[in-house]
């Protein structure tokens, strides 16, 4: 598997001369679930579980080799080296191969790496692994039926997250989009609590109506990509061989920074159906995006199926999925529409601020454990749609962070009520209480998990946070609603705070209760899975540009500065 | 006498060769009425003969096929005469498609009603004349022909519905439809008087230039927009377009449920292919006139129209229902629905200037998505039938449990509910993607002409809404055989029905993943080298002027509609 060295042709003296790297490590890492889920429908029942938890251990390991190429970036003028003189000029680790030609447009199979997805490519293998031993012991669940179709949809869920983060092609993305939802109803559906099939319709439904609107914009933004290159040729040169484009495009890519269509689609006389193109498209992507983040007001099915899933789905699902939501906007609506963004920002920032406050509130209210840790996911995720909405550097900065953060706490948590789950069969916050003397170690893991969900300065949650804080600050020159909302986010902060104090309060303080008294310590296995989280949690909390930032930085802050070239043509 | 005899046609053998594919299914029908004649009455030999005669039909198809070279054969007429039957690639993609499935039918029937039925010989002669009727419908742009052979389709299509003859609701589907194909008959046959009256004769191809000719120069627009109404209406029918679609469910709920499987997409798919064939006669008619096929802006509105209803009522309705053969026939009128979509683009290559050579993509993009449906419904109908020749119950109830009770049938049903719906990785969602494409393409290439283009986004809008409705229903049958388990028994399904439907899920997941490029390429290359009639017609006429003074040919049927033509011009 050693990478091959492209090396595109130069157009003009300035640009495209530049190496890439093919191979076929994310293909590898996208069908290699697949394959294992292949395996089990051929395996006998009792290896259904061995099977799947080497294939995601193999996946993860494989999915570190993708972190090296991205090292060294802290280092100012290297950062400038790795990440080029344009957003995503170094993508590594591509991979292209004709899928579908017609004669005027092509489709590919398109996969590559570049800052924003390969934090959350390693985040998937990473929580899929944890989520996989959180599923080790099946045989003990109440629904335990068929294990191999279990650890089947498992799988292909993973090939579908790993699919949707790194596809560059916008068809491609969008069959990875759809795959997932498949998987995903069966294991809420089948596998779920008594409302499953509430739940999982209500999951489908919502996720489909977004992307169904995707469709439409899937649709339009090729044949007016087709216009903008047939209408200005001399701006149409292609990002990847300089060359003029003669035919419209899905390339993500070549969407976000070729000139000729950034012009025709920002372009204020561009209508679609009577409607400003710009701000019609960002709208129907955005939908789409929202309902996976989830925003207010698309967010009700997000607490209905983590109520009903399984814990280790509940772990991916809050772990990975919702961060689809977010890259999302940072792949697709923000580089292609920056002026659609530009028009909402102040409606989207208010969507993201009543995400917090609402999340926070209805965390704060419910007295089932796990639809608390739910609507404190709206919450955390408000953070990142408030941080992406300013069009800033640190904004978006602390979006990805928050998204990172809120991928290592959050199926912590759901694990944690998961472990409590197993042993009391219940989820009545009021009726437990002292678990920390009960469950020593757990109750430790605990504190941490939800501290950092708190966002307690030191642990992951704080960097994010105060990073989007700090984002909607510094866009006060452009948006004068930018100060008064910061203000109230950060006052937001209080309200988590009750909510998560309160919670460890009437959970895991004061006395012990008898009736609790005969629960096990967390077993091995469950250490296994909070150890590595807890740790994390610390480290990202205290070593935030090391671990995150360095990677990161380069590849957003081109897509801001290329987003602000737009804006200012505008 | 001699005069007598040469009016006289008789086809050449190179006539009767063309068609061949035609003449093996009246063959197939004597057969099936003289075998059992020699042999004695069985029900498995009729079934085998119609068996060998969709084969031999698919042979001898694929044997012509080679005969199209680049404008297709309208023939089995007079030399100089407009021919009566069209040969050219759609009518042998048609044809392939169709009988493919019907060997699927007859698959179907062997399974579950080879051992009760009693009228073998009279069942396959009905089915086969059924196919025969929509076979010729795909393959003629003469009026007159065409209203032949909707009827030729239809009136077997009545009884065959009514077959189970002691059965009150068969009786009732049956007097249903006869009741509403012959008014829809009749509406047709007077729309189509009413185009001989205005145009003087009945050959489609003369007609369609004219009438954008009509049209652009604002004449008796009124009357011929009538006309085509009227005659649309007949077509309309047997898509079952809303408001046209009355029958459909009744229809089929009452009939056997290989015989709803057959008419759920055959006789839409006739009706559809002979859609194209008009609208794509009307676009070549209008450019070949020195026209925009933007002159049909008002027919393709109308159609546009009645697809955005057609699609969202059956999606809606599809919703209530509770029996699967109910469900499954508003879920085959939303599927009419979203063919219709595309069926409403008037365009045709070259009229659209430098960057737009299309090729025929709205028509290669509803033959794919005829071809992927009458995979997905296959599937979807041996499954349902199997299940309701276990069960004895038509309600979705029984499909309770399915994925523990028989999973070999379940999952196959998975794939094709789920391609139905047009989510990846199956294939009805390419299917999809090539409408929306397509109405894309329009919207783009009309964004000048009036409200066209916009109208081609509505679309595409209302497509994509429609997906979303249609999930709850097709979702329902999914909850039902994975998420609700009430308990029925296990059961094993008969080995051939299980493999026909598995074979339908895996292509469908095959052709949604690995092969999207090449149905599409097949398709693109039927739909292009068609009959053109502009094309055909260019020796004949270069201006209109000419069509009118026309020198009348002593051996044209049109004879004599050429000289009513000239008086009425006196008369005006």
């Amino acid at each position: 598997m050693r990478p091959r060295s492209v090396r595109h042709q130069p157009a003009s003296n300035d640009g495209w001369v530049d190496v890439v790297q093919e191979t076929s490590l994310l293909t590898i890492l996208i069908f290699l679930p697949a394959l294992g889920a292949l395996g089990i429908l051929f395996a006998p029942r009792e290896m259904a579980r061995v099977i799947a938890l080497l294939t995601c251990g193999v996946t993860f390991v494989l999915s570190l080799w993708l972190i090296p190429p991205f090292l060294g970036a802290g280092d100012p003028s290297a950062a400038m080296d790795i990440f080029g003189s344009a957003y995503g000029d170094k993508l590594h680790f591509l991979q292209r191969i004709p899928w579908i030609q017609g004669e005027r447009f092509s489709i590919e199979y398109f996969v590559g790496l570049d800052g924003l997805n390969m934090p959350l490519v390693v985040l998937t293998t990473f929580v899929t692994l944890l989520a996989c031993v959180a599923s080790w012991n099946f045989h003990t669940w109440k629904i335990n039926k068929s294990s191999k179709a279990y650890f089947i949809l498992f799988l292909m869920l993973e090939t579908g997250m790993v699919g949707v983060f790194v596809s560059l092609d916008f068809f491609l993305f969008y069959i990875f989009w759809e795959m997932m939802l498949l998987p995903m109803y069966f294991l809420i559906g089948v596998w779920g609590g008594p409302r499953k099939e509430y739940a999982a319709i209500k999951f489908f439904l919502f996720t489909l109506a977004g992307s169904v609107l995707m469709l439409v914009a899937l649709v339009a933004m090729f044949f007016y990509s087709a216009d903008a290159v047939a209408e200005r040729p001399d701006l149409a040169l292609s990002y990847w061989t300089g060359e003029v484009l003669t035919t419209g495009t899905f390339d993500i890519i070549e969407l976000s920074t070729n000139q000729a269509i950034q012009t025709k689609f920002n372009d204020g006389g561009t209508m679609f159906l009577g409607l400003r193109f710009a701000t019609t498209m960002f709208m129907f992507l955005f939908v789409g995006f929202a309902v996976k983040l989830p925003s207010f007001p698309v967010h009700t099915w997000l607490p209905d199926a983590h109520v009903e899933a399984p814990t280790p789905v509940s772990m991916i699902l809050a772990g990975v999925l919702l961060k689809m939501g977010g890259y999302g906007f940072l792949r697709l609506c923000y580089p292609i529409f920056p002026a659609g963004g530009y028009w909402w920002s102040a409606f989207l920032a208010a969507l993201g601020l009543v995400s917090i406050i609402y999340g926070a509130l209805c965390a704060m209210a419910q007295t089932d454990f796990k639809r608390l840790v739910a609507y404190s996911s709206i919450s955390h995720m408000g953070y990142v749609l408030l941080g992406i909405s300013v069009m800033s550097q640190t904004g978006f900065q602390g979006a990805m962070f928050q998204m990172i953060a809120h991928g290592i706490s959050s199926p912590m948590c759901f694990f944690l009520v998961g472990v409590v789950y197993e042993r009391a069969h219940h989820r009545e916050i009021n009726r437990f209480g002292g678990l920390w003397l009960t469950m020593p170690k757990y109750g430790t893991m605990a504190t941490i998990g939800f501290f950092a969900s708190l966002g307690l300065p030191g642990l992951c949650g704080f960097i994010g946070e105060i990073w989007v804080l700090l984002g909607v600050f510094e866009a006060r020159d452009r948006f004068e609603w930018a100060v008064p909302v910061a203000i109230m986010a950060a006052a937001a902060v209080i309200l988590t705070a009750g909510y998560v104090l309160w919670l460890i309060q009437r959970v895991y303080l004061g006395k012990e209760k008898p009736e609790h008294a005969g629960f096990p310590e967390a077993t091995g296995r469950e250490m296994s899975i909070l150890v590595p989280l807890a740790v994390l949690c610390i480290l990202f909390g205290i070593l935030p540009k090391h671990l995150l930032f360095d990677y990161v930085n380069g590849t957003l802050n081109q897509i801001v500065g290329t987003m602000q070239d737009v804006l200012a043509m505008y | 006498m001699d005069t007598l005899l040469q009016n006289f046609w008789t086809p050449t053998s190179t006539d009767l060769f063309w068609f061949s594919p035609e003449l093996a299914l009246v063959g197939t029908i004597v057969m099936l009425l003289v075998v059992p004649i020699i042999m004695g009455k069985s029900a498995r030999t009729s079934g085998r003969i119609a068996l060998f005669g969709t084969v031999a039909t698919i042979v001898l198809t694929l044997r012509v096929a080679g005969v199209v070279q680049t404008q297709g054969i309208s023939g089995l007429a007079p030399p100089a005469a407009a021919g009566m039957l069209i040969l050219d690639n759609l009518a042998i993609y048609f044809k392939i498609v169709l009988m493919l499935f019907m060997a699927g039918i007859i698959g179907l029937w062997f399974i579950g009603s080879a051992e009760k039925e009693r009228n073998g010989p009279e069942f396959f002669v009905i089915f086969a004349g059924s196919a025969l009727g929509m076979v010729l419908m795909a393959g003629t742009l003469n009026l007159l022909m065409m209203a032949i052979a909707i009827e030729m389709a239809s009136l077997p299509s009545y009884a065959i519905v009514g077959f189970k003859k002691r059965n009150r609701a068969a009786a009732e589907a049956s007097l249903k439809y006869v009741v509403f194909g012959g008014i829809s008959a009749a509406i047709m046959l007077y729309g189509i008087s009413l185009l001989y009256g205005i145009f003087g004769t009945l050959n489609f191809a003369h007609i369609a230039p004219r009438a954008a000719v009509m049209l652009h120069e604002g004449q008796n627009t009124l009357i011929l927009g009538f006309a085509l109404i009227c005659t649309l209406g007949g077509i309309l029918f047997k898509i079952a377009a809303v408001p046209f679609h009355f029958w459909c469910p009744d229809v089929f709920e009452g009939a056997k449920i290989e015989v709803t499987a057959w008419l759920s997409v055959s006789s839409k798919a006739a009706a559809i292919v002979l859609l194209l064939r008009l609208v794509d006669a009307f676009s070549v008619g209008a450019v070949s006139e020195g026209l925009s096929a933007a002159i049909f802006n008002n027919l393709a509105l109308g159609l546009a129209i009645i697809a955005a209803i057609t699609c969202t009522w059956g999606n809606f309705a599809a919703y209530r229902q509770r029996n699967i053969k109910r469900l499954l026939a508003y879920s085959s009128i939303a599927h009419a629905g979203y063919m219709l979509m595309a069926c409403s683009i008037f365009m045709h290559p070259g009229l659209l200037g430098a960057g737009y050579s299309i090729g025929q993509s709205p028509m290669g993009a509803v033959l794919v998505y005829i071809m992927l449906y009458a995979i997905m419904n296959l599937g979807v109908f041996a499954v349902a039938a199997m299940v309701i020749w276990q069960t004895g119950s038509e309600d979705i109830d029984a499909f309770n449990g399915l994925g523990r009770r028989s999973a070999w049938l379940a999952v196959p049903m998975l794939f094709c509910l789920v391609s139905l719906v047009g989510l990846p990785p199956f294939a009805g969602f390419i299917g999809k993607y090539w409408l929306l494409l397509a109405l894309g393409e329009a919207g783009t290439a009309y964004a000048s002409v009036q409200s066209l283009g916009t109208i081609y986004w509505t679309l595409i809008v209302i497509a994509g809404t429609n997906t979303l409705i249609s999930l709850f229903f097709y979702f329902r049958i999914i909850k039902a055989m994975f998420l609700t388990d009430d308990g029925q028994p296990a059961f094993t399904p008969s080995i051939t029905g299980a493999t026909m439907a598995n074979l339908c899920g895996i292509a469908l997941l095959v052709m949604g993943v690995f092969y999207i490029q090449q149905p599409r390429d097949m398709a693109e290359k039927y739909a292009t080298h068609l009959f053109q009639p502009a094309a055909a017609m260019t020796h004949t006429m270069t201006t209109t002027q000419d069509v009118y003074n026309e020198k009348p040919n002593a051996a044209d049927p049109d004879f004599r509609l050429t000289t009513i033509d000239h008086e009425q011009e006196g008369a005006q």
